[in-house]
């Protein structure tokens, strides 16, 4: 039951992750200036990160959704969760009223302040899936099930779904 | 079978299966250093790619230079470094680096060390006419009154910027601000009533677009963007600093 939670869990938090990153891909120019609407980062260290983003969340999302070194894509994933969470809080605290840029767009937005509760909670919900997923290492329909077949299964094939249940020592 | 074999036999076994453990531990680490590699190599590639692909440094450089008939520009062409700000005179980040910069890049003009053009675009109309109302009677006065005169409304306009989501000043008070920065109130009336600067707005706009600049401010310092700062605080002290 636990693997088949796990493996929900990385299909949602990767397909999240895959759908904020195609979102904000054509468009680079676009993803620095959300970063820089956060004013968090010194000097111009926006452009680079605003640059590796998209990437980094399409190739996390990717992992988490086929299953590809699950543990470490989840913790990955946990991690840029916690700096979203904390990027909102700050700019919510400071007063900044931005659009949080995590589906492309970003800048200004008027009605930003009744936004940013809603997008930490659901930021704070995926990061509960990620932090999951570091802990529950098995999950079902995993690519990793196949290149690093579960130790009591060693000398049967290595199989994309293997059922706990009935593969025995 | 003597028990000694049998023990031979066993140890034989658990050396196969550590063996057969061991390479496969190692076919592991292996196929785990392997993907990493490939997904360091993906994400690398694809920063490259998006860094390429970010079009700031291109815009900058195929800005038109300083003293362009879209702005106003102050300072002497001979001066060593050469700034272009493109602006919304309701955009509240360039409000901050007028505030932050126009004053001392002023001074620093008349002293010789930089030449600065403003160019004001509309990029905010879905907050309402101001944007596009205020760069049109600064159009008005710039053929009107001339560059200082525009130079003067223009640092009235961010003075009195409103905020974002208004309210905001009317016609009538623009072009009484015009009257304050030196212009003929009753000439810029008369020229806004003949629809006089729409065609230079929308002409600055085109220009920009072309161009492809995406946002206000975009600052360009000799050629390349400048985006330098956590805050426009910061960017407008570090812009300074750079043209000192």
């Amino acid at each position: 039951m636990k693997e088949w939670l796990g493996t929900a869990a990385r299909l949602v938090t990767g397909g999240v992750w895959i759908w904020a990153a195609l979102l904000k891909l054509p468009d680079p120019d676009q993803s620095v200036l959300a970063i820089r609407a956060y004013e968090l980062l010194p000097g111009d260290s926006a452009t680079p990160v605003g640059h590796l983003l998209p990437i980094l969340e399409l190739v996390v999302g990717l992992c988490l959704v086929v299953g590809l070194l699950t543990r470490g894509s989840a913790v990955i994933s946990g991690l840029l969760f916690i700096a979203f969470i904390v990027g909102i809080a700050s700019v919510w605290a400071r007063g900044i009223t931005i659009d949080c840029g995590c589906f492309g767009g970003g800048g200004y937005d008027p009605d930003a302040t009744s936004k940013y509760p809603w997008e930490i909670a659901r930021d704070a919900a995926l990061l509960l899936a990620s932090a999951f997923l570091v802990v529950q290492r098995r999950t079902r329909l995993a690519l990793d099930n196949l290149l690093f077949p579960p130790r009591d299964r060693s000398d049967g094939a290595p199989s994309l779904d293997p059922d706990p249940q009935h593969s025995g020592a | 079978m003597s028990k000694e074999s049998q023990r031979q036999r066993a140890e034989k076994a658990a050396a196969a299966l550590r063996e057969r453990e061991r390479r496969e531990r190692r076919r592991q680490i292996l196929t785990v250093a392997g993907v990493l590699a490939a997904i360091v190599l993906i994400v690398g590639g694809g920063f490259l790619i998006n860094s390429m692909r970010d079009t700031s440094e291109d815009v900058a450089a195929a800005a038109p230079p300083t003293g362009s008939q879209y702005g106003v520009t102050i300072g002497s062409s001979s001066a060593p470094h050469k700034v272009v700000v493109y602006e919304d005179f309701l955009c509240p980040i360039c409000g901050g680096l007028e505030k932050g910069s126009g004053s001392e890049l002023a001074a620093l003009a008349d002293e010789g060390k930089v030449q600065v053009e403003y160019r004001p675009i509309v990029v905010l109309s879905r907050m309402g006419p101001y944007s596009a109302e205020s760069a049109q009677v600064f159009a008005v006065v710039l053929d009107k009154a001339g560059p200082e005169v525009a130079k003067e409304f223009h640092d009235l306009l961010f003075a009195n910027q409103p905020s974002e989501g208004g309210p905001f000043p009317s016609m009538e008070d623009l072009v009484e601000l015009a009257g304050e920065a030196g212009a003929d109130g009753a000439a810029v009336q008369a020229a806004i009533d003949n629809g006089e600067g729409e065609d230079w707005v929308a002409d600055a706009n085109a220009a920009a677009d072309d161009l492809g600049v995406e946002s206000t401010p975009t600052v360009i310092l000799d050629g390349a963007p400048f985006s330098e700062g956590r805050t426009i605080d910061d960017l407008a002290a570090n812009l300074l600093e750079a043209v000192q």
